[in-house]
């Protein structure tokens, strides 16, 4: 099922059958994306938005420098662009970061989602309102967290967005980024991100190795990222667990 | 109600520097997270120790002037 993950474990709650079926209607077509192929590239005119069947994404911002800043990134279940529904054309690229699987949805169709079900609208306003949220706790990461925090801080966060969508069971998930993405999402460099994992590897908070990260002890972790799931807007259970409050 | 503490007041604790793979890492303080050559990092290192000295002269011999 397309939306299978879209907002699951949430406090906005699961989607009804009958919004499930909207929304699965609303899909033109799914495509599939190889690594690092740009899906929206900065600046031009889109009449669809994308939904995250399956894979990573990230949205990208190249500096003047040349240098390359990944200014977010996208789980399974995520409208990785729904802005765009309103804005027309973005001010980033998003593009796979893995092999991804995605699901077009024509703008014309959010058209009539708006007009014909109030509830749905609500939910698909929610989801933009969590990726602005989660835009703000990555500003928040950058302007305050030292180097060994932000790269914790971030680990716990996708252990929770994956705990969310059952593809993390809060000790293991797939985490495929180098550790030049990782600076790239934490603007360190790579000596840096090294170091910091040879840290947490050290500590005994957990291990990143060949796209596998390996919880150790989530609560350290958490404690080291200062991180707080508050933002994600995860239900109860879930946010409890993403903290390492609750057994599996 | 708990108060916030001062906004943007000069911070009291320095940074920590290391060296790794023959980068100089600074680390802190707050948010600082940079790595620097060996040679911008004297450099840096230099201007930083002149700026503490005016800092110093300019408020007296505190040295740690409330700027807020």
């Amino acid at each position: 099922m397309i939306t299978a993950n879209v907002l699951r474990n949430r406090t906005a709650g699961e989607l009804t059958e009958g919004e499930r079926a909207i929304l699965e209607a609303a899909v033109l077509e799914t495509r599939l994306l190889p690594a690092d192929q740009v899906a929206v590239r900065q600046g031009e005119p889109v009449n669809v938005s994308i939904l995250l069947v399956h894979g990573f994404m990230t949205r990208r911002v190249d500096a003047a420098d040349g240098r390359r800043h990944l200014v977010g990134g996208h789980v399974p279940g995520d409208f990785v662009d729904l802005h765009a529904y309103v804005l027309k054309k973005l001010d980033h690229d998003v593009a796979a970061l893995t092999d991804a699987t995605v699901a077009i949805v024509p703008h014309a169709r959010l058209e009539r989602i708006q007009s014909e079900c109030e509830s749905l609208t609500r939910r698909l306003w929610f989801l933009t309102l969590q990726d602005a949220a989660i835009h703000r706790q990555w500003i928040y990461r950058l302007s305050s967290l030292n180097a060994y925090q932000r790269i914790a801080h971030f680990l716990c966060e996708i252990n929770a967005r994956l705990l969310a969508i059952g593809a993390s069971d809060g000790a293991v998930f797939e985490l495929p980024m180098t550790q030049v993405d990782l600076g790239e999402v934490c603007s360190l460099t790579n000596v840096h991100v090294n170091r910091v994992l040879r840290q947490l590897r050290e500590n005994e908070l957990c291990t990143v190795r060949a796209s596998r990260v390996e919880i150790h002890d989530l609560k350290a972790l958490v404690a080291a990222g200062q991180f707080d799931s508050q933002y994600l807007f995860l239900n109860q259970q879930t946010a409890a667990r993403a903290c390492g409050l609750e057994s599996r | 109600m708990t108060r916030r503490p001062a906004v943007l007041k000069p911070c009291e604790h320095p940074g920590k520097a290391s060296a790794e793979d023959g980068v100089v890492l600074l680390d802190g303080p707050d948010g600082v997270a940079v790595a620097m050559t060996p040679d911008a990092a004297a450099q840096t290192a230099e201007s930083l120790l002149r700026a503490a000295a005016q800092a110093r002269a300019s408020h007296g011999p505190a040295g740690n002037g409330d700027q807020g």
